[in-house]
């Protein structure tokens, strides 16, 4: 690690330690904020180990954590597998963009969670609208951000590769994904954020499983220690899949990032 | 083979609202080295396009060995000033990519890309990334990318402006020294007059735009008489009389034009 990376982290760990000192002072030191409110850290321990033992909204953390998990793979992969190949294909031909744009120019302003009540209408109260209503919210920034990365790519590299006489899936490949794929990440990115977004509004509206279930069941059963179980489960779950993510960016634009530095 | 003919060439941009050439006519002979200096904005680079198959003559013919030229292709190899290659390729992918275009065998490739990783001193850059290079590297890797398609025409839009004074220097001399060992046809754009005059056997002059040949000078007579060759450095070759006089009959050709500025 470089020193300014060292330095960078022990700025953060110290924010993050002043936090949780604050937090043990204003609620279990000196109850400036009642438990009914905000839960003491003994509270969240408590809650903490109930979920993971016991289990709550009749599952265990894990269980709620990895089902929230699997349903936002599935939806931002669904998303990403249809979005990237729309925007590239969109940015590389005019008539495609010409076709689609219309359509997505009115669908776009449309909020993902809007669509909540179709999709439970539709595929009931399963995973298959969960799934779909994450698909809705990450496909948007998937196929702009690609479509965009394609219009970016500077003219005289394509110019080269057709002077090069290169066929056309072999340009798709090789030429244009590469070199809208920085823009690519930029939009799988904000994609993987809005189906976390999405997910845990899906199951606070209707779900028998999930962290957002785990939310919607505290809340009801007023236990601030479980809500805030769920909201924390949901921050390390988002910041994790972040993590990886991140990780396969720099590997696959190992090339890009270099030359940023 | 690889002549390059202009007939009658026009062209204009945006529903003929900026006329960009006129009445280009010029014809370049198989292994001539073939110039073209002119005021910015003149269209010289437009009449490089126009063979590259990049841009279409909005009237007249652009040629090459006696064909209409209709799209790109690897036999009308580009160097481009901002050298174009592929960021996310290594050396030897980027010269590997038009081969494999070409469906040729391993082997044959290997062997090709090895003699165009040699002749522009890249041996030991092969599986670098063109960040990781310099620009004078990462123009050589351009022109061996052009140099292992054997290409009938060799396209070089400014290669070298983006470079500076020094690698140019040393580019030029090792693209005479690559030109004279291994002739074939080049229309070399270029601002620089002389870096026209030291590389071509002819240097077409264009007017302001609408660009039109105002001029073409046979250098090549003069190199073999005065025998420039025999001097391995630029500065030497630009000190000869022979190329001042030329140089100075090209600048003067240029002041005339309104609109002169940064040649």
């Amino acid at each position: 690690m470089t020193l300014a990376g060292k330095r960078k982290a022990v700025i953060g760990l110290t924010t993050l330690g002043g936090v949780i000192a604050l937090w043990f002072l204003t609620t279990a030191v000196t109850g400036l904020v009642s438990g009914a409110r905000f839960p003491s850290p003994a509270e969240f321990w408590t809650s903490l180990s109930q979920i993971s033992g016991r289990g709550y909204a009749g599952a265990t953390l894990l269980s709620h954590a990895l089902h929230s998990l699997k349903l936002v793979a599935m939806g931002f992969a669904v998303a990403v597998l249809t979005g990237v190949p729309l925007g590239l294909w969109m940015g590389w031909s005019r008539r495609v963009e010409a076709f689609v744009n219309p359509v997505f120019l009115i669908i776009r302003p449309i909020p993902p969670l809007a669509w909540i009540p179709l999709a439970i209408l539709w595929l009931g109260l399963g995973d298959a609208a969960k799934i779909m209503v994450i698909w809705f919210s990450a496909f948007v920034p998937s196929v702009i951000n690609a479509f965009t990365g394609v219009r970016n790519i500077d003219r005289p590299v394509l110019e080269a590769a057709r002077m090069l006489g290169t066929p056309r899936w072999r340009m798709v490949r090789e030429v244009i994904a590469p070199a809208a794929s920085p823009m690519i990440f930029t939009g799988l990115r904000l994609s993987l954020q809005a189906s976390w977004t999405t997910l845990v509004a899906a199951e606070l509206v209707g779900a028998l499983v999930g962290v957002g279930f785990v939310l919607n069941m505290a809340q009801q059963d007023i236990y601030p220690g479980m809500i805030l179980v769920g909201m924390l489960t949901v921050g390390v779950l988002g910041w994790a899949t972040t993590v990886i993510l991140a990780w396969i960016e720099r590997r696959a634009l190992a090339w890009n990032v270099a030359a940023r530095d | 083979m690889g002549s390059i003919s202009f007939r009658n060439v026009d062209k204009t941009f945006g529903a003929g609202a900026i006329k960009a050439l006129e009445g280009i006519n010029l014809e370049i002979a198989d292994k001539e080295f073939v110039a073209i200096v002119g005021p910015s904005g003149c269209g010289k680079t437009t009449c490089l396009r126009m063979v590259a198959g990049f841009e279409a003559a909005s009237s007249g013919d652009v040629l090459v060995n006696g064909k209409a030229v209709t799209a790109p292709g690897p036999d009308r190899a580009v160097v481009f000033q901002q050298f174009a290659l592929f960021p996310w390729k290594t050396v030897r992918e980027n010269i590997d990519l038009g081969l494999r275009n070409k469906n040729l065998p391993a082997a044959a490739r290997e062997e090709a890309i090895a003699g165009a990783l040699r002749l522009m001193s890249l041996e030991s850059h092969a599986d670098a990334f063109p960040h990781q290079l310099s620009g004078g590297m990462q123009q050589r890797v351009a022109i061996a990318r052009a140099y292992v398609l054997d290409p009938v025409v060799l396209l070089m839009d400014e290669p070298f402006g983006a470079l500076d004074a020094q690698t140019r220097v040393v580019m030029q001399e090792e693209l005479v020294r690559l030109a004279r060992r291994n002739p074939r046809t080049v229309l070399f754009i270029t601002h620089a007059v002389e870096e026209a005059v030291y590389l071509a056997d002819r240097v077409a002059i264009m007017t302001r735009r609408p660009g039109r040949i105002k001029e073409v000078l046979d250098i090549r007579t003069v190199r073999q008489s005065e025998n420039w060759d025999s001097h391995p450095k630029i500065e030497d070759v630009m000190d000869l009389e022979s190329f001042v006089h030329l140089r100075t009959h090209i600048w003067k050709s240029l002041r005339e034009e309104k609109g002169f500025r940064d040649v």
